[in-house]
């Protein structure tokens, strides 16, 4: 073997062998932006009317993550929401929501009243709010006139929101500033988590989804 | 005769790059067509490689209404069609309410917009690029963007 051809396998070996440990590395990147790239919020509303609209809406996350910086209109500027504190009422929700993030799993609200039945929850490092409105605003009134006395029916039609939100994007949700959310780092946040249904309503006449998956289809 | 056929070959180089050069940048498709007597079908193709030098000959006057009026909105735009480009045909937004269909989706680098009513159709199609193209052009002369 001459000098030359010996001198060309050493840097070849040396150049194999460099490729293969920035391999994993170079995978790792890969799969880490494919992850970000892949993952779509879909929305979907169906209503239960004759007709049975139907509204599906697919949106990449990382576009959102683009466009949303993008967006300064009203209340929203670079990804961030200012909220009116005085629609919170004087409640602390960063205050609020600190005690959950530190406490341990377990049922933290529950709310038996006339009108709505609340629970709020932490499980497995997800936040969980389970909401069914009783309130008047959903009840089917019907009219009878019974004896010249007139009597009203109610129909009791409830809403069931379930909300369940990984820990992570509420942190970001609310890591900006005390009268603002954060909407772009909780996109950040939701882009790097699993295979979600994040919100789904269902009341007698529609239904609505919000979930996030690898999927670019949301069937 | 040699001239000739010199002059012959500059024209139908020259056809054939125009030609290549339309096909690249894709058309923009307008089909509007109403079914049912008197109805009007529109059918407007219009290659999209046209629409970026259109823009030179629009008066400044016009040009800078569409601007100010567009200003907030441009970087919006940029940010969706840069993304828009990054990602594989995709359905983007569909709409079923009984007889009407609405669809907006991206297919082959072009947007499209398939909106079928009861005896009512339109379809719109637009190369990403163009949007691209005029984004960039409007936004060029606005000295906030």
């Amino acid at each position: 073997m001459t000098y030359r051809v010996r001198g060309s396998l050493k840097t070849a070996t040396f150049v194999a062998a460099a490729a293969l440990l920035l391999a994993p590395l170079a995978t790792f990147a890969q799969t880490n932006s494919t992850s970000t790239a892949d993952r779509w919020i879909h929305v979907r509303v169906t209503s239960t009317d004759s007709k049975g609209e139907t509204v599906k809406v697919n949106v990449p996350v990382d576009m959102a993550e683009k466009i949303l910086p993008a967006i300064n209109n009203d209340r929203l500027h670079e990804g961030k929401v200012r909220i009116d504190n005085d629609n919170l009422n004087g409640i602390d929700v960063r205050a609020i929501l600190d005690a959950v993030r530190t406490a341990k799993d377990g049922e933290f609200v529950t709310v038996q009243a006339p009108d709505a039945d609340v629970r709020v929850a932490k499980q497995g490092g997800y936040l969980l709010i389970h909401v069914t409105d009783k309130s008047e605003h959903h009840h089917d009134k019907t009219a009878k006139a019974e004896n010249g006395k007139k009597t009203e029916m109610i129909n009791v039609s409830g809403q069931h929101v379930e909300v369940k939100v990984p820990m992570k994007v509420v942190d970001a949700l609310f890591s900006g500033e005390k009268d603002e959310l954060n909407i772009l780092a909780a996109l950040r946040a939701l882009s790097t988590s699993g295979d979600t249904e994040l919100v789904s309503v269902k009341s007698d006449d529609n239904t609505v989804r919000v979930w996030i998956d690898s999927k670019n289809v949301s069937d | 005769m040699i001239l000739l056929a010199k002059i012959a070959l500059g024209v139908t180089g020259t056809m054939a790059l125009a030609t290549m050069y339309t096909f690249r940048e894709g058309t923009i498709r307008v089909d509007v067509d109403e079914h049912h007597a008197g109805g009007s079908h529109v059918h407007v193709w219009v290659p999209a490689a046209v629409v970026p030098m259109a823009l030179h000959f629009v008066p400044d006057d016009k040009l800078r209404q569409a601007e100010n009026r567009a200003e907030e909105w441009l970087p919006v735009v940029r940010a969706t069609v840069l993304s828009l480009k990054d990602h594989p045909d995709a359905e983007f937004v569909e709409v079923q309410d009984g007889e009407q269909h609405v669809h907006v989706q991206t297919q082959g680098g072009r947007i499209r917009v398939d909106v079928t009513d009861e005896g009512e159709e339109v379809h719109v199609a637009c190369p990403i690029s163009t949007i691209e193209d005029v984004a960039d052009q409007i936004g060029a002369r606005s000295p906030h963007i």
